[in-house]
């Protein structure tokens, strides 16, 4: 844990460095198709947006309100056959069909958590699980979808890869701006303290279940986006494909092993989970199983994934959801207790070494 | 009537284990009210009756005359309940600021940009402001019990219920808890007080009431039911130290 002067001054917000990186990265991602040689990378990054997406949304509910689910593969169906059904049936212009799948995946939620939200833990789990599964079977004995049959999304064939890449870069950029932005609201602070005791919040005046629920709402409209955008990459749309529990399992797999209850966590678990994925393509069978051996040995050496690790190691956030000092604090506190707070903070640093 | 809070023949049971039978209690306005009992005896228990936690198989909780019985945890937060665990649930991965700012915000009301305000004041009431940007998860065990108490003030409490905040602590620590509870009441509010240390019941309260056998078996001024026979029977001879 860092305690500098700095922290103690009130900026940890953003310092100069973080800004400056953050930049540069926006900057190559912006840049990045015009670098020659670049398209294997360019759809790389394409698949490293969407899932980044899908985690922190899946981290946003597993990860700080204490909702694990494992159904949000529901409103990647619900996502991609909106923009399959709207765009094609209706005629839609496909960002117009992408945000509908938005809307439906909010109405679909609004629906079924009544019910859901009357379980927790595994229950709450299995819940999920279980509605996904039959909306799966509903989808595929549906005309309207053309049953289990599948949908070519003909909508989306003009679209170029890098026409694609923006539209995946935009949407992930958008999802850590969407929880960095909620975090350093007041429902961050609920959420954080939901996270750490929810007894303990509750007894402080913490409305949990209005509160998870937002959380869950915003989950919904982000994934159910999240799907549009997978299946214009896609572009052929099933049932069984689309509303499949393989979603869930990376979803959980960037999460846990990025660092739950991070922001950066879902960054660097959607990285490692797509360059994985892709390199696995080599051992066709056994790549599951291989993919499983990581995440147990991943668990076991840092349990509380590597942003975890590092964060309790260093003290390290990039997007930081911390409550800074007011700018007065030394005035506030008077200057010996403030001078008490900087050398116990410097105690620590230097222990530290 | 100088009652803020009252417990009418309070009784819960869970499954066939019945905790209490029927209690009674009286809090009077600005007092310091000092439950004891052996272990087990369902002192938090009516705590967490107390506070909304728990909803009685039998009777009411009255707060400044109304009927409270059946409302929830966060509306008795809001109307002026502020309480601490026995086991101090700090926000581990929260620096001290934001721990006790969580209170002031949805307890209180208060903006966050108040509630930072409001959040450095208690940590200097309660002696933690020297550890505003600590993580709570590295607090040592009185700093510990430090917030717990400075988070159930950050609700802006009128009644602040305290389950054993004196427990694990060495004598000079304890002498601090006291002191920080007589702070608390100075400051008009009124307090309900759960403890196993006999100085603390004896220096830090007004009235003490034993709670044994599912039941209120004696309450009065601290050295008449500390020296009674109720007391004696209950511990069986063992509170003479
Ligand atoms: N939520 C609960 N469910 C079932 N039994 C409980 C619950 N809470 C407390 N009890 C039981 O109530 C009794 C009193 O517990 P408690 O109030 O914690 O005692 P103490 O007086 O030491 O604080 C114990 O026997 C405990 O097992
Ligand atoms: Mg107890």
């Amino acid at each position: 844990m860092k305690f500098d002067g700095q922290t103690l001054a009130g900026n940890t917000g953003f310092k100069v460095g973080k800004k400056v990186l953050l930049v540069v990265v926006l900057l190559l991602l912006a840049l990045l198709p015009m670098f020659p040689n670049s398209a294997y990378l360019v759809s790389t990054v394409t698949l490293i947006m969407i899932y980044m997406a899908l985690g922190q949304m899946w981290n946003l509910l597993g990860g700080y309100a204490g909702l694990l689910s494992l159904g949000m593969q529901a409103f990647i169906g619900i996502g991609g056959y909106s923009l399959a059904v709207f765009s094609i049936d209706a005629g839609l212009n496909i960002f117009v069909a992408v945000f509908l799948g938005g809307v439906i995946s909010v109405l679909f939620g609004l629906v079924v958590s009544p019910a859901l939200f009357k379980m927790t833990g595994v229950y709450f789990a299995i819940g999920t699980w279980v509605v996904a599964e039959a909306l799966m079977i509903f989808f595929s004995n549906w005309s309207v979808v053309d049953y289990a049959k599948g949908i070519m999304i003909r909508s989306v064939y003009f679209l170029t890869g890098e026409q694609i890449y923006y539209i995946a870069v935009l949407l992930g950029v958008i999802s850590v701006l969407v929880v960095y932005l909620l975090m350093r609201s007041k429902t961050g602070l609920a959420l954080m303290a939901i996270r750490d005791n929810p007894a303990a919040a509750e007894s402080m005046g913490v409305k949990i279940f209005s509160t998870k629920l937002k959380c869950y709402m915003i989950a919904c409209f982000f994934t159910g986006i999240t799907g549009g955008v997978a299946y214009i990459n896609l572009a052929y749309i099933t049932p069984s494909a689309s509303i499949s529990t393989q979603w869930t399992i990376a979803m959980t797999f960037m999460v846990i092993i990025g660092g739950i209850g991070t922001m950066e966590g879902p960054i660097i678990g959607s990285i490692i989970y797509v360059a994985l994925t892709q390199y696995l393509y080599n051992f066709p069978g056994i790549s599951m199983t291989i993919l499983g051996a990581i995440a147990v040995a991943a668990i076991m050496v840092v349990p509380n994934g590597i942003m975890g690790t590092i964060h309790n190691k260093t003290g390290f956030e990039l997007l930081s959801p911390r409550r800074i000092m007011p700018p007065d604090w030394k005035k506030l506190l008077g200057v010996e207790r403030a001078k008490e707070q900087v050398e116990a903070a410097g105690d620590k640093a230097s222990k530290k070494e | 009537m100088n009652e803020i809070l009252s417990a009418k023949d309070i009784g819960i049971s869970f499954g066939s284990n019945e905790v209490l039978k029927s209690v009674n209690l009286a809090l009077n306005h600005n007092e310091v009210l000092g439950i004891i009992g052996p272990n087990g005896a369902g002192k938090t228990v009516l705590l967490n009756i107390l506070c909304g936690i728990l909803t009685p198989t039998k009777g009411s909780v009255i707060f400044e005359g109304q009927d409270i019985t059946h409302q929830k945890i966060t509306e008795r937060c809001r109307i002026g309940f502020g309480r601490t665990f026995q086991v101090p649930r700090p926000f581990e991965k929260m620096t001290v600021l934001e721990n006790i700012m969580v209170g002031s915000v949805f307890g209180a009301g208060l903006t966050e940009k108040q509630a930072k305000k409001k959040a450095m004041e208690i940590a200097s009431f309660i002696g933690l402001d020297h550890r505003l940007t600590w993580f709570a998860g590295k607090l040592g065990l009185l700093e510990r019990k430090r917030l717990e108490i400075g988070r159930a003030l950050s609700t802006d409490p009128k009644v602040l219920l305290l389950d054993e905040v004196g427990g694990g602590l060495t004598e000079t620590e304890v002498g601090s808890i006291i002191d920080l509870v007589k702070k608390v009441k100075a400051n008009g509010l009124s307090v309900i007080w759960i403890e196993h240390i006999i100085r603390t019941m004896l220096e830090g309260t007004d009235r003490i009431l034993l709670l044994a056998n599912g039941t209120d078996v004696i309450c009065g001024l601290p050295q008449e039911v500390m020296q009674s026979k109720e007391v004696r029977e209950v511990y069986m001879g063992n509170e003479d130290k």
